[in-house]
């Protein structure tokens, strides 16, 4: 079992967008996949038409094996299973404050009940917080979409020094640029900045801004199955590469 | 992840409007049907697949086990194969307990179309997944409809699966699918249950056995002729075999002439088919035979298996013509024709004895026979003797089983045990003897006018024979002992009991 995080503390910034596309990738390529939505919005779940969790309520999420399982939703796609959120999901941070152990409850509570799927996403909500913490410890790659502006910069810079004032291990963080528009030289020269700055951070991929994607909330699926000679599909499946196979594709 | 399907048979064709109207918040959507494929329903002759409640499909090179509302498909084809031999996979996983000698063969064929469809909700979520199978015959139709579970969705599962369930109302196994698409479709049997009254004529009885035997012969002429395997022939064989010890064994039911004629009559039918017969035992024994013998001398034994294939050929093709003939096809029906009525026969003078009081009276004396030779076997009696007493066992049997439904069949089932372990141990002594006299003679047919044979086949054979000599030598020793299981007495005062009444 692999844990996958798509985080930002940056909120809008297409982490919902990236986990589905990407877990979807990963059924696709016939790994059993579990997506588990960790942001209170639901926007996972709203996107693979999975209603939110009525019974995964309060600490049950980190306490109730039997009901984590029992929440579980199949997607209409083959190999990908969603775990949708719910409203209480934004008080994890009271739970697990209350909790011993606070920093590896998530980890917990995923292999107890995620153990049979190959690969856990997890679609985490953009803040600084002890679930945060519990999602860096818990999760082996942390993939961190950064759109090619001034604030998100700042974000990341922000992430960096954080792992750097807790000692976490940096080599997780596999961040990218998404929302990316070529014809914008804001966009090429934080890009630019960025790349030589956290030279082993960045992966080669990028997601470009889409109409393609935009539309996720009007077909509410995958990007590749409405449009999969999208250019957007084709970035999808090349960061999926990149993050599974090592693969670098020239973009 | 997969879960466990469901499937229901519904008769006819499902009601897909109904259906897709028949749940509260949840909408079946059909999907369009894929194109419509030829399908042939495989088993063996007697149909153990049926008999198990599993039914094999074979449609566009794939093959689908339906058993217990569950389908487990192969891409392979399966007509003409035999289960063991089909490539591993699940189905072949599943028919691990097919009968080894019996091929797959087409018992009926039709057409089949798949449609799959998709419960949804509200949001279009597919909450259940299905498929519906529709197979056609000339003669009728039949739905074969699949639910699948979608984790985190068991209501909409079990709701659909009531709905299927009262759809199929109450229909379960696989028998309604047989109504529906083959009605016409019977089941052979080999050895066909006969009714027999303690008080019925004695030539009523061995009538009706010898009709029921003659016609059991037919259903497996096409079989030989299709060569599908090699049980059409051996049950062929069997059935005439029960109506000669029928002719022989009942003695004194028809007149002496027409007793005498009978018997020429079906040993002339059998003849032909004895060395197929043969043929085929060597060849469905090849690897044995090869087991036997060290490697050094597989080259003969090799060359000589060879030539046993293209003498199965030929004799084959003789003994399909004939088959096919107009003339045994005449000899056939005069035969069945003669047993159809018992006034069609010449009556002896125990023609009218009562069929219990004639079982017994047989039987006892049969068994008396037996125990008389058995008893007098040693370590020295010659091999001959040992031969008789098989002889003897075999009528025993015979004689027991025609007679079976008049007795209790417990009894009967405590007598045939150690019975049938003696008729197997004398029946392997038997084999072992005929076929080291067959391999002598093979030997003797490939040799020049010098009586020189090529050196491997020579070889060869000569350690067979000398392997074959030693079992059947072994088999002999265990006669006794075997014997004297079914002496016991127990068996003894069972056989007083159910067959020897003092004042009879």
């Amino acid at each position: 079992m692999k844990i996958i995080a798509c985080y930002s503390n940056k909120g809008g910034v297409g982490k919902t967008a990236t986990s589905v596309n990407l877990a979807y990738s990963y059924a696709k390529a016939g790994y059993t996949v579990l997506l588990c939505d960790l942001d209170p919005q639901g926007a996972s779940g709203f996107y693979l038409r999975v209603k939110p969790s009525k019974k995964l309520t309060d600490a049950r999420f980190f306490e109730d094996v039997a009901r984590f399982t029992k929440s579980i939703r199949a997607s209409d796609f083959e190999g990908l299973d969603v775990l949708p959120a719910n409203m209480t999901f934004r008080d994890f941070d009271v739970f697990l404050s209350r909790m011993r152990n606070k920093r590896s409850r998530l980890k917990k509570a995923l292999v107890a009940a995620g153990s049979d799927y190959d690969v856990i996403i997890l679609d985490c909500p953009p803040n600084f917080s002890t679930l945060s913490e519990n999602i860096f410890k818990a999760a082996d790659q942390i993939v961190v979409p950064v759109i090619p502006t001034t604030l998100s910069e700042r974000t990341f810079d922000q992430l960096v020094s954080f792992f750097d004032a807790k000692k976490l291990p940096k080599n997780k963080l596999k961040a990218f640029f998404s929302m990316v528009q070529r014809r914008k030289t804001l966009h090429q020269d934080t890009m630019d900045v960025m790349k030589k700055l956290y030279r082993k951070r960045f992966l080669n991929s990028a997601i470009p801004f889409a109409a393609d994607i935009e539309r996720m909330g009007q077909n509410r699926a995958p990007v590749s199955v409405y449009a999969p000679r999208s250019a957007a599909s084709a970035a999808y499946q090349s960061l999926y590469d990149e993050i599974e196979n090592g693969v670098v594709s020239n973009t | 992840m997969p879960g466990n399907n469901s499937f229901f048979v519904i008769p006819g064709a499902l009601d897909e409007v109904k259906f897709s109207k028949s749940f509260k918040g949840l909408t079946p959507k059909m999907n369009d049907a894929k194109p419509v494929q030829r399908f042939e329903l495989l088993d063996c002759h007697d149909q153990s697949l049926r008999a198990s409640g599993r039914v094999l499909i074979e449609a566009g090179g794939s093959l689908h086990l339906l058993k217990d509302g569950e389908t487990i498909s192969q891409r392979c084809k399966g007509k003409g194969k035999f289960a063991q031999n089909l490539p591993a996979g699940p189905v072949r996983d599943a028919l691990a307990d097919f009968p080894e000698l019996r091929a797959l063969m087409s018992v009926g064929a039709g057409q089949i179309e798949n449609r799959a469809f998709a419960v949804l909700d509200d949001l279009q979520k597919t909450q259940v997944r299905g498929t519906v199978m529709t197979l056609y015959s000339d003669r009728g139709q039949v739905s074969l409809v699949a639910a699948q579970p979608l984790r985190g969705y068991d209501r909409a599962f079990q709701t659909v699966c009531e709905y299927l369930e009262t759809t199929a109302s109450g229909v379960t196994g696989v028998e309604p699918l047989f109504n529906a698409v083959f009605p016409d479709l019977t089941v052979y049997k080999a050895k066909p249950e006969i009714r027999i009254g303690t008080q019925e004529p004695s030539i009523e009885v061995a009538t009706d056995i010898i009709r029921t035997y003659i016609s059991v012969a037919r259903q497996n002429e096409a079989g030989v002729i299709a060569d599908i395997d090699t049980e059409f022939l051996h049950d062929y064989r069997v059935s005439l075999r029960r109506v000669r010890s029928v002719i022989s064994l009942f003695k004194g039911v028809f007149s002496p002439e027409q007793t005498a004629e009978l018997k020429r009559a079906f040993s002339d039918l059998m003849a032909p088919t004895g060395r197929v017969r043969d043929l085929d035992v060597y060849l469905l024994e090849k690897e044995d035979y090869f087991r036997l013998i060290p490697p050094q001398l597989h080259d003969g034994a090799r060359a000589m298996f060879k030539q046993f294939e293209k003498e199965r050929t030929q004799a084959l093709v003789r003994l399909s013509r004939r088959f096919r003939s107009q003339a045994y096809d005449q000899q056939m029906t005069t035969l069945a024709k003669l047993f159809a009525d018992p006034g069609n026969l010449q009556p002896g003078p125990n023609a009218d004895r009562a069929a219990y009081e004639y079982a017994c009276a047989l039987i006892w004396k049969r068994y008396r026979k037996t125990c008389k030779l058995a008893r007098s076997i040693t370590p020295d009696t010659p091999d001959e003797d040992v031969h008789e007493l098989r002889i003897d066992c075999k009528k025993l049997r015979y004689l027991m089983e025609f007679f079976a439904p008049l007795f209790d069949a417990r009894a009967f089932k405590r007598i045939i045990k150690p019975l049938k372990k003696l008729q197997d141990n004398l029946g392997l002594f038997n084999d072992f003897s005929v076929q080291q006299e067959a391999l002598h003679s093979f030997v003797q047919q490939h040799s020049n006018t010098q009586g020189r044979a090529d050196a491997q086949l020579a070889l060869s054979i000569g350690g067979l024979i000398a392997v074959l000599d030693q079992r059947q030598k072994a088999e002999r020793d265990r006669v006794i002992a075997n014997f004297q299981r079914f002496d016991s007495p127990d068996i003894r005062h069972l056989f007083r009991s159910l067959f020897h009444h003092k004042g009879d």
